[in-house]
């Protein structure tokens, strides 16, 4: 549970531990300024650092989703498939869209909402997820010099496997019932970065949080499924009245949703203050989950 | 213990407490608030100890349930933190902790091996080149390829040590891991142990004290977080044996207590 820095292979003299009073001496002493740089490098220094870990245990994650099933990965494609289809039978028939523009297909209202679910649904696993994260990974955390902060960065690994498969059919459909893709979508990976770095750091804190108590694991499971109807998954926020028309960025989740929205759908760039607060949030939200889980590293493996 | 060899493990004044929360609130009210103020009880599970280990010594460790050898080792692995006093350690640590307890009962042996390895910081072309090595040492046969689930014990312990055994570790520690293998496979580990000793640093502990007098050429005694004995192993054996036997077995040893 300690940071220490890379193994050296073979015998060595490094000092691989120094910890006085409880504080990790190893460094030195540093300034401010360089105590501040070394903080927000960490989680790439630790990422880098792991990286095989990371991948044999992001292997045995994924393999295991699907474990003693037959079809394996035909289900993470199925799923979203079937949904994709029902809205299309369910809103088809719409002629209007949710932001009062005029549909140009049957399948508008359908692609309209299956966006905004891909957003939504990755959230949600995440959500569900990380506050039994490290309770799921306790014997490893108690008995080993297993890095845990490693843990939220390998779980959001997977969820993004899902989700990267129900934005390729986003695509896949948007492709087929439209005839073409707008150049637009060449920012999604930008999209999917940011998202994915609000995710573990949100990972980071609701973990860190869920290694004390089981509550947050019933407080996730109650909000995330009224979230979603907080979220303009089914509407869309410029249909909103003022002053809710604003204050639904207050949601977080508004602005990941609008973008990849605005991306794949309406083929158009977000607006400036919207991808503004939405890479504010996100990278907010990366390095103070980092932060707390720092925090409170030394009593995770106390408590769990 | 050779005193021209560099010291590997160095520890001061150190101390650990662990803290005791009267319930779950107190635990989330420490995880928020806890920069602000204290909500938790210490138990001192070490209360100070002095340890220099050189390169090449090989320390036994003896004490009853709950005097802190356990805690003195997690501190030296980098496991947890302790909250007084100093201690540094020099070199790769290759922590035989309870083993097979970190296993993944899901995933068969060879995932095992490749996660094991990786967790002590090997680099995955390290440990599937070393992999036949492992296999043979562990001698489970087919059961490399099936789940954790199905393995007996004995098996688990083989696997584990025998990843240990191929980390190429600076200093080994040993925490009452022998005693679940069959008398040939803890053989097998003790005559490993005594070559490693010709390069490596050991920690042992064990409630054998038969194990410690073949291994170690220094013991120390911890008696309540603190070192009741230490120096040669027949004196330190001596009285340990001498005070388990006439000691009571205290009720009140776990009892947490006010700094």
């Amino acid at each position: 549970m300690i940071e220490r820095p890379e193994h050296q292979t073979g015998h060595s003299d490094a000092l691989l531990l120094h910890v006085i009073d409880g504080e990790s001496v190893i460094d030195g002493n540093l300034g401010p300024w360089a105590v501040f740089i070394r903080f927000l490098r960490a989680p790439f220094v630790s990422a880098y650092r792991h990286r095989d870990l990371i991948r044999v245990i992001l292997k045995r994650e994924l393999d295991e989703r699907f474990k003693g099933s037959q079809a394996g990965w035909v289900w993470a494609l199925t799923a979203p498939l079937l949904a994709l289809l029902t809205y299309t039978f369910a809103f088809g028939g719409s002629a209007v869209l949710p932001n009062k523009t005029s549909a140009k297909s049957a399948y508008d209202y359908s692609l309209f909402v299956f966006g905004g679910l891909i957003a939504f649904n990755f959230f949600a696993e995440m959500a569900y997820r990380a506050p039994s994260l490290l309770q799921e990974y306790a014997h490893f955390i108690k008995q080993t010099l297993f890095p845990a902060e490693m843990l939220a960065v390998i779980s959001t690994l997977r969820a993004s496997a899902y989700a990267g498969i129900g934005l390729a059919l986003m695509l896949a459909a948007q492709l087929a019932f439209t005839g073409s893709l707008s150049w637009t979508v060449i920012f999604l990976p930008l999209w999917a970065i940011s998202f994915m770095a609000f995710l573990v750091g949100l990972t980071w804190f609701l973990s860190a949080l869920g290694a004390f108590t089981r509550d947050v694991s019933y407080l996730m499971m109650t909000i995330a499924p009224l979230l979603l109807f907080a979220t303009p998954v089914f509407f869309s926020q410029e249909v909103l009245p003022p002053p809710m028309d604003v204050l639904i960025y207050g949601n977080v989740l508004t602005g990941f949703v609008e973008i990849v929205r605005d991306l794949v759908f309406f083929g158009r760039l977000p607006g400036l203050a919207v991808t503004a607060w939405t890479s504010f949030i996100s990278l907010a939200m990366f390095w103070f989950g980092y932060w707390f889980f720092n925090q409170n590293r030394a009593n995770i493996a106390d408590v769990l | 213990m050779s005193s021209d060899a560099p010291v590997v493990i160095h520890a001061r004044h150190l101390a650990k407490a662990y803290p005791l929360y009267k319930d779950q609130g107190a635990w989330v009210k420490q995880a928020l608030f806890g920069r602000f103020k204290t909500y938790s009880r210490p138990f001192w599970a070490l209360r100070d100890i002095d340890l220099e280990v050189r390169r090449g010594d090989s320390v036994g460790i003896l004490g009853r349930n709950g005097c802190g050898k356990s805690t003195l080792l997690q501190i030296v692995c980098g496991m947890t933190r302790p909250t007084k006093g100093e201690i540094w350690v020099r070199g790769r640590v290759a922590p035989v902790l309870a083993l097979g307890a970190t296993f993944d009962q899901d995933s068969t042996g060879r995932q095992n091996v490749l996660i094991a390895g990786a967790v002590m910081g090997l680099k995955r072309a390290e440990v599937i080149a070393k992999f036949d090595s492992i296999a043979e040492f562990a001698g489970i046969g087919a059961f490399m390829d099936q789940q954790l689930k199905h393995y007996s014990t004995g098996m688990r312990t083989r696997l584990a040590f025998a990843i240990c055994a191929h980390v190429e570790a600076d200093v080994l520690i040993v925490d009452e891991a022998l005693s679940v293998g069959d008398a040939a496979f803890q053989r097998k580990c003790l005559d490993w142990i005594d070559s490693f000793k010709k390069q490596g640093t050991l920690l042992f502990v064990s409630h054998s004290v038969d194990q410690v007098r073949r291994l170690c050429n220094h013991t120390i005694w911890i008696d309540n977080g603190r070192i009741r004995e230490q120096g040669e192993p027949h004196r330190v054996i001596r009285s340990y044996v001498q005070a388990t036997r006439d000691e009571r077995d205290d009720v009140r040893r776990f009892s947490a207590a006010d700094v």
